[in-house]
């Protein structure tokens, strides 16, 4: 299992890159593996408030459907679109291309909530 | 790996399950199918047997080839839907699903023989080219024909049978040297396939799946299979019942769907027309041909004709779809 350490991860499998107030998420190579051929995306609209563990998207593959859930509070300012023509792409490479969107942090201590690669890593029983 | 029907079985091999759909779409790939039940009628009766059994007729075939064919209940509800192997003169090999074997076991009598022979599916425009590696006669069995064929030495039955829409041949093989042949395919070029695409390919290809299209309260006419019915072969289990659904005309019909998008459309859910409900899903996916949603869903008879604007309500999100005819994806080759 790929699991990158300069990325903070949550137990419902997704990475998060922090940068500043901002940050990057997707869903980690566990999840795309357990999942399948990732076919749709439903991307959150940009504007969107997020909370912690709550669900603000989806990804769906032949198989199943698997919620979205906030990693941290915050805004959503930016989402991937190429996932609408090219969802395989978290397949393929979800922690670059395969990006799922972006937040503006609003509650910076929620950061403080995020597992290491080692947590993560013994989580998943890496 | 998944359970499926009782067993254990691979929902995809390393690639997943697009990337073996699009295989068997554009070359061979071969599915183990060991599961189906395999159940042995032989004798001087057995042909009548089947008669009275099926609701199909086998005087429109002779031995050699294999037909399809429904198991009804008494209330004309398909009990389960069935390849027929006829092999020859006095000897069947009938084929139910997986989890229905028992049932058709009661209807028919015969010899189960599910635990002592592997079938394997090797199915795509390139499968016969394929398999021509390792048996020039298997690769020539017509389609719907059935033959004995020996591979490596051992006497398999080999069908030209499939449930993918494309061309290809099934082979019962004795289990002593399945693995043997699953190897040899893999040698030639034949990509492994699991469940997943198993089902993504039978949906396209517009074939019904039991316990979805075909069950409790589905007679062969509501799903749209009267074809299967030899309304004259003479009697057969449910035939009185399914003349008065005949008479009657169904109440609802199986029709295709297809969505507009990349989300798929999945079972159970709401077909609504100008807001009214009129139907419900049985099945649905992504399709890898067409990259968008297809589904089959049973819908009041007023709304069967292709070209009808739906919407799908999947989990709270209506998408539009358009009934259309199925097969969703034409066969390539065969």
């Amino acid at each position: 299992m790929n699991i990158p350490a300069d990325l903070h991860y949550t137990k419902d499998h997704e990475w998060v890159r922090l940068n500043g107030f901002t940050a990057r998420i997707g869903i980690t190579d566990y999840a795309q593996d357990a999942l399948g051929d990732v076919v749709f995306v439903n991307l959150p609209r940009i504007g969107l408030d997020v909370l912690v563990g709550e669900s603000f998207g989806e990804v769906e593959s032949t198989k199943s459907v698997s919620e979205i859930y906030g990693p941290l509070a915050g805004k959503v300012i930016a989402v991937n679109t190429t996932l609408d023509e090219t969802p395989q792409l978290m397949n393929s490479d979800p922690y670059g291309e395969g990006w799922l969107c972006e937040i503006e942090i609003g509650d910076v201590s929620t950061a403080e909530l995020l597992l290491s690669d080692v947590q993560y890593r013994a989580l998943i029983g890496d | 790996m998944v359970p499926f029907g009782g067993w254990e079985m691979p929902l995809s091999y390393g690639q997943g399950t697009v990337a073996e759909h699009l295989k068997c779409r554009s070359d061979a790939v071969v599915f183990d199918v060991s599961h189906l039940g395999t159940v042995r009628v032989s004798g001087a009766a057995a042909k009548e047997n089947l008669q009275r059994a099926f609701t199909n007729d086998l005087d429109k075939i002779t031995p050699g080839r294999a037909q399809y064919t429904h198991l009804l209940d008494s209330d004309a509800s398909v009990l389960d839907d069935i390849i027929v192997w006829w092999i020859d003169e006095e000897t069947f090999d009938v084929m139910p699903n997986a989890s229905n074997t028992s049932i058709v076991i009661e209807a028919i009598s015969g010899h189960d023989t599910t635990e002592s022979r592997a079938v394997l599916a090797v199915q795509g425009p390139c499968a016969r080219q394929r398999v021509q590696k390792l048996s020039d006669e298997a690769s020539e069995v017509p389609r719907f024909g059935v033959r004995r064929i020996n591979i490596f030495g051992t006497q398999c039955v080999v069908a030209g049978t499939g449930y993918t829409g494309e061309d290809g041949i099934e082979i019962a093989a004795p289990v002593e040297i399945a693995e043997k042949i699953f190897d040899a395919l893999l040698a030639a070029g034949v990509t492994p396939a699991g469940l997943g695409a198993r089902d993504t390919l039978r949906l396209e290809a517009g074939l019904p799946l039991h316990g979805h299209e075909l069950g409790a309260g589905i007679t062969p006419l509501h799903a749209g299979l009267g074809w299967v019915v030899a309304w004259n072969k003479g009697d057969f289990r449910g035939r009185a019942a399914l003349f008065a659904v005949r008479d009657s005309g169904p109440h609802r019909m199986l029709v295709g769907i297809s969505t507009s998008g990349r989300r798929p459309p999945r079972e159970g859910c709401s077909v609504t027309h100008s807001g009214h409900k009129i139907g419900i899903t049985t099945s649905g996916n992504f399709s890898p041909t067409l990259d968008h949603g297809i589904a089959f869903a049973f819908v009041d008879p007023d709304h069967v004709e292709p070209g009808t604007a739906v919407e799908i309500d999947v989990r709270g999100t209506d998408l539009q779809g358009l009934v259309v005819t199925t097969p969703f994806v034409m066969k390539r080759s065969g």
